[in-house]
C-alpha cells in the first residue's frame, strides 16, 4: 500500500543559485530538524587526499565569517539544539535537532558557513589529529572496520569506492589547507546541496528567512566527473588478515547495481531474508542449527554508482573459516536455486515496510529518509511509491537477481584468521 | 523562555494483580507499540549465576508451551518486526512494534513469549553454548570490555549491579534449566510489571484491549526473594587497572566514581553540571582533550543513574603515545571543575541544551513508551517528565557546583580503567596510582 501524500505536504523550492529546499511542517511537538545534504563522498576524492571528505565535514565546525572557532556548537547548544555529520561514499550530511525557537539561529549559522568557512592551518591540523584518532578507533583497533576496509579495497580495483571514507593514513598526513579550500569551492556550493527542514515552523516565513539567507551565496562551478571505470570481476577474489582475536571471522562481498536501479529493492528484500530477525535464513542456519557463528549480518546500502552486498559473519571460537564459508556458499545458493515462498517473501516486504514507518516517527528520520529520497532517487516523492515497489517483487526476482549477483565468480572474501601479527608488520 | 511539554494523552491503571498498566495516544504515525517491564534485572541474578536474568531473557523466545523456536520466530517475524529484548540492571523489558492494524497479534505473542516460555533442555544447552562463544568474541571488542570493567569495578562486586548484565564465562558454565525455571518463576511476576501500549487509539481503548488480552493469559506466582541490598562500600585513594590487548595502538580510557541513583535529589543539579563537564559538543571536556588538543575523537562523563545506585564515569581514547597526557588533562580539569562548577555562560548553555533537546526523548513511540514507564518504575511520576523543562532552567549555580563536587569522576576512591597494550597503561600510569595489568580474557 503506497503513503499517502497528504501526510507530506511537503513544500518545494528551488532558489536562483540552484539549492533545492523541501519544507514539511508538522506542530506535534516544539522541536524541528535542518538537514543539509550535499552530493560529495568519498567516491569524488582521488589517491593521495583519500578521506579529505570526511576530514573536510569536521572542518566545517571550525568557524565562518560571522560565527568565530568554536561558535557554531556553542551558538546552537545554548539555544536548545545539537548537530552532528556524517560522510560517507555518495554525501555528506549535516543536522541540527533543535528547539523551535532556534530556527532563525539553524539558518543563520549554516548558511553563514556555505558563504563563508575559515579555513586555517591550525584547525586543519587539530582536526587532522582528531580523524587519525577516529581511524584508529573505528578501523586499526577495531576487527569490524579493518575487515571492511580490505573487502573494498579487494572488490574494487579501479573505483573511487576502493577507498576507505575515512582515508588512507598516510593520505590525511598528507592533506593541505589548499586542498581543503578547493574542496570547499567545488563541492560545497549552493547547486550541490539540499537543504531540508521538518518540523514546527511557519513554511512562509522559513522560506523567507532561506532566501534572505541562502539567495546571495554564489552558484559553484559543474562538478568534475567521477573517476569511474570498474572493469567486470571476471573471478573470485580472496584476501587474509592476521591479527590477534579471539575467533575468526569472514567478510564476504558481492557488486550490485546502483541504487536507482530496480534490482536494488530486490537486495534490500534478499537482506531482510537473509539477516533481519532471529529466523531469518543466515541467522537461523548458521547461528542456531549449525552453531558455526555468534552472529550473521548482512549490509546492503543503495549508492550512486554500482556498489556491494556484503556479509558479515563472526564465527564462534576455534570453527574452521572453511566450513563457514561453505555453509554461507550453500545459503546463498539456496536463494538463487529454489523460488522463495510466497509467506518467506511477505515477511521481507513486511520487514522493510515496518522499517520504513519507523524512520518516519522523528522529525529527524522524516528529514533523513526525504533527504536520502531526493539525492539518492532524484526526488523525496519517490519515497511514497516504495512501499507499492517492494511489494510488486515476486520470487522469480528474487531467483533471478540471487543468481545474477551470488554467482561463485563474483565472491569477494576476507578472512580473519586470530594469531600474532605477520612478522615485521608493526601495530 | 522555554514551555514545558505536554504529555500525550494517557491513563495509567493498577491491576488488581499488582500490574501496571499505561496507555499512551500517539497519532502520528500507524504504529503500535507494546513494552512490557518486569523486575527480573541484572541486579537480580542469584550469587553466583551473574548473567541468569539476560541468559533467561534471551531464552524466552526459543519455545513456548504453544510452539518452538522457530514457531516464535514466524509468530513475530510474519509481522515484520524482531522481538526487542533489554535487559538492564533493575528490568528486563521485551518490546515490540508493528503496523496498527496487527495491535492484537502483538499483544498475544509478546504476553505468550514473556508469560508461557518453555525453556526446553536443547535451547538451554545451546544458549549456554552461545553464551560462552559471545562473551569471548565480544572481548575483541575495547569499548565492549571497558564497559565490563566500569560496572564490575566502579560498584564493586559484592553489589547487586556490580557485574555486566551477560554475567561471567564461569557461572554460565553452570546454567540449567531450572536456573532459568526458577527465574522466571520467582521474577516475571505481576507485581511490579509495567504493560506500556502506545497507539492511535484513544488511551481508554488501548488499555480495554490490554485488558482483553490479558485476560487469556496466566502470570508465574512464585514468592520474590529477599529485597537486595544495595549500600555501597566506601572506597579510599585511587587505583588503575589496565586490561591488556595485545598490539592495540589505542588506548580506551575510563575514570569511573560513585554516582547517584535516579530519584536521587541531586538528579537535576547533576544533570545539568554533567553536560557543562562532559555533555554535548561544546563541554569543557571536549573543548579542552578534542578541540584545543586534537588528543581524542571522542569525549564524554556520563551519570549511568538506576533506581537504587549509579557511578560518574569518563570515557574517551587516545593513541598509546598520548595516553598519559590524556589522563592529566581529564584528571586537572575535573579536579578544578569539582572546586568551581560550571561558569555562568556554561550553566546557562548546559540549561538550554538540556530543555531545548527533551522533547526529543518523546518523539518515536519507543521513546516515549521508556521515558513515561521508567518514571512511573522508578517512582518518580510523570510530573518527572511534565515539568522537566522548568526544573531544569530552575538549577542555580550554587546547586550545580554542590553536584559536581560530590560527583566529579576525579575523586578520592576513583577507579581509573584502561584497555590496550599492559606495557604502555603501566608506563603511562604508574606514578599516578597502584597499577594492576591483567590479561582480557580474565574479564569473559
Amino acid at each position: 500500500m503506497a503513503l499517502d501524500p497528504r501526510d507530506f505536504p511537503v513544500q518545494e523550492h528551488v532558489l536562483a543559485n540552484g539549492l533545492q529546499v523541501r519544507l514539511l511542517p508538522d506542530r506535534g511537538l516544539p522541536i524541528a530538524t535542518l538537514y543539509s545534504f550535499f552530493r560529495v563522498g568519498s567516491r569524488n576524492e582521488r589517491p593521495g587526499i583519500t578521506g579529505i571528505s570526511h576530514l573536510f565535514e569536521h572542518m566545517m565546525f571550525n568557524g565562518s565569517k560571522k560565527y568565530g572557532p568554536k561558535e557554531f556548537d556553542r551558538r546552537l547548544e545554548s539555544a536548545g539544539g545539537t548537530s552532528n555529520a556524517y560522510t560517507s561514499t555518495d554525501v555528506t550530511a549535516y543536522y541540527e535537532d533543535f528547539a523551535a525557537e532556534a530556527l532563525p539561529l539553524v539558518l543563520d549559522l549554516e548558511s553563514d558557513r556555505m558563504a563563508s568557512l575559515n579555513i586555517d592551518d591550525d584547525s586543519l591540523q587539530r582536526e587532522r589529529e582528531v580523524v587519525k584518532e577516529e581511524r584508529r578507533f573505528r578501523t586499526d583497533n577495531d576487527l569490524d572496520g579493518m575487515m571492511d576496509e580490505a573487502l573494498s579495497a579487494l572488490a574494487f580495483q579501479a573505483h573511487p569506492y576502493r577507498w576507505p571514507v575515512v582515508g588512507w593514513m598516510s593520505d590525511l598526513n598528507r592533506i593541505t589547507r589548499q586542498d581543503c579550500e578547493r574542496y570547499f569551492r567545488t563541492y560545497y556550493a549552493p547547486n550541490n546541496c539540499t537543504v531540508l527542514l521538518v518540523g514546527d515552523f511557519d513554511a512562509d516565513h522559513a522560506l523567507k528567512r532561506i532566501e534572505t539567507l541562502y539567495g546571495a551565496i554564489a552558484r559553484g562551478d559543474p562538478l568534475p566527473e567521477v573517476a569511474d571505470g570498474e572493469p567486470p570481476q571476471k573471478g573470485e577474489r580472496r584476501a587474509v588478515i592476521h591479527y590477534p582475536a579471539q575467533a575468526p571471522a569472514l567478510l564476504a562481498g558481492f557488486r550490485t547495481p546502483n541504487g536507482r536501479q530496480a534490482d536494488s529493492l530486490v537486495l534490500d528484500l534478499i537482506e531482510a531474508s537473509l539477516s533481519y530477525g532471529e529466523g531469518a535464513r543466515l541467522k537461523r542456519a548458521l547461528v542456531y542449527e549449525q552453531e558455526l557463528c555468534v552472529d550473521a549480518n548482512v549490509y546492503f546500502g543503495w549508492r550512486m554508482d554500482p556498489g556491494l552486498f556484503q556479509i558479515s559473519l563472526k564465527l564462534n571460537p576455534g570453527v574452521d573459516p572453511a566450513r563457514a564459508e561453505s555453509a554461507l556458499w550453500a545459503e546463498l545458493a539456496r536463494v538463487a536455486d529454489q523460488p522463495m515462498a510466497e509467506a518467506e517473501l511477505q515477511r521481507a516486504k513486511n520487514f522493510v515496510r515496518s522499517g520504513l514507518l519507523r524512520g518516519l516517527q522523528t522529525a529527524n528520520g522524516r528529514a533523513h529518509t526525504l533527504g536520502q529520497m531526493e539525492v539518492m532517487l532524484g526526488s523525496w516523492r519517490a519515497f511514497l511509491d516504495l512501499p507499492d515497489r517492494y511489494q510488486a517483487v515476486t520470487p522469480a526476482d528474487v531467483q533471478r537477481v540471487a543468481k545474477s549477483t551470488f554467482a561463485p565468480h563474483r565472491r569477494n572474501l576476507v578472512t580473519l584468521v586470530p594469531g600474532e601479527l605477520p612478522e615485521g608488520v608493526a601495530a | 523562555m522555554i514551555k514545558d511539554v505536554a504529555l500525550p494523552p494517557l491513563q495509567i491503571a493498577q491491576e488488581p494483580s499488582g500490574l501496571t498498566l499505561l496507555a499512551i495516544q500517539r497519532r502520528a504515525v500507524p504504529l503500535f507499540h507494546v513494552r512490557l517491564s518486569v523486575p527480573a534485572g541484572a541486579a537480580e541474578d542469584p550469587r553466583g549465576k551473574a548473567g541468569l536474568a539476560q541468559f533467561t531473557a534471551d531464552l524466552l523466545r526459543r519455545g513456548t508451551m504453544r510452539r518452538d523456536a522457530r514457531g516464535v520466530d514466524e509468530l513475530i517475524e510474519s509481522m515484520g518486526t524482531g522481538l526487542g529484548i533489554e535487559v538492564s540492571l533493575d528490568e528486563a523489558a521485551l518490546t515490540l512494534t508493528v503496523p496498527s492494524d496487527l495491535s492484537v497479534r502483538a499483544l498475544d505473542a509478546l504476553l505468550e513469549v514473556a508469560l508461557e516460555p518453555s525453556f526446553p533442555d536443547e535451547e538451554v544447552a545451546s544458549a549456554r553454548r552461545r553464551t560462552l562463544a559471545s562473551l569471548q568474541s565480544d572481548l575483541d571488542e575495547p569499548s565492549s570490555v571497558a564497559a565490563r570493567a566500569v560496572v564490575t569495578l566502579g560498584y564493586g562486586a559484592h553489589h547487586p549491579y556490580g557485574h555486566p548484565a551477560h554475567g561471567f564465562r564461569r557461572d554460565v558454565e553452570t546454567f540449567q534449566r531450572e536456573d532459568a525455571l526458577g527465574f522466571h518463576a520467582s521474577r516475571f511476576n505481576a507485581r511490579g510489571a509495567l504493560l506500556a501500549v502506545v497507539g492511535t487509539a484513544p488511551p481508554e481503548q488501548l488499555l480495554d484491549l490490554a485488558r482483553e488480552r490479558l485476560a487469556q493469559v496466566r502470570w508465574p506466582s512464585e514468592a520474590r526473594r529477599a529485597p537486595l541490598d544495595f549500600a555501597a562500600l566506601p572506597r579510599e585513594g585511587m587505583r588503575a587497572l589496565v586490561w591488556h590487548k595485545p598490539d592495540s595502538t589505542q588506548a580506551q580510557l575510563r575514570i569511573v566514581a560513585t554516582g547517584i541513583p535516579r530519584r536521587s535529589p541531586l538528579y537535576m543539579p547533576a544533570v545539568v553540571e554533567n553536560t557543562a563537564l562532559g555533555g554535548g559538543f561544546t563541554s569543557l571536556l571536549v573543548d579542552a582533550i578534542r578541540v584545543d588538543r586534537g588528543l581524542s575523537y571522542s569525549v564524554s562523563t556520563r551519570l549511568a543513574m538506576a533506581r537504587h545506585a549509579g557511578l560518574s564515569v569518563f570515557s574517551s581514547f587516545t593513541k598509546n603515545e598520548t595516553l598519559r597526557e590524556l589522563v592529566d588533562v581529564a584528571l586537572e580539569k575535573m579536579r578544578g571543575y569539582a572546586r568551581t562548577g560550571p561558569s555562568k555562560d556554561a550553566l546557562e548553555k548546559a540549561r538550554s541544551y538540556l530543555a531545548g533537546l527533551f522533547p526529543l526523548g518523546l518523539e518515536s513511540n519507543e521513546a516515549l513508551a521508556e521515558q513515561v514507564a521508567d518514571a512511573i518504575l522508578d517512582g518518580l511520576g510523570l510530573d518527572h517528565l511534565a515539568t522537566y523543562r522548568s526544573r531544569i532552567a530552575a538549577v542555580t549555580a550554587a546547586q550545580a557546583r554542590q553536584a559536581a563536587e560530590q560527583l566529579s569522576p576525579a575523586r578520592d576512591g576513583t577507579q581509573i580503567v584502561v584497555v590496550g597494550d599492559g606495557e604502555v597503561g603501566r608506563k603511562a600510569l604508574t606514578d599516578i596510582c597502584p597499577v594492576d595489568v591483567r590479561p582480557i580474557e580474565d574479564l569473559a
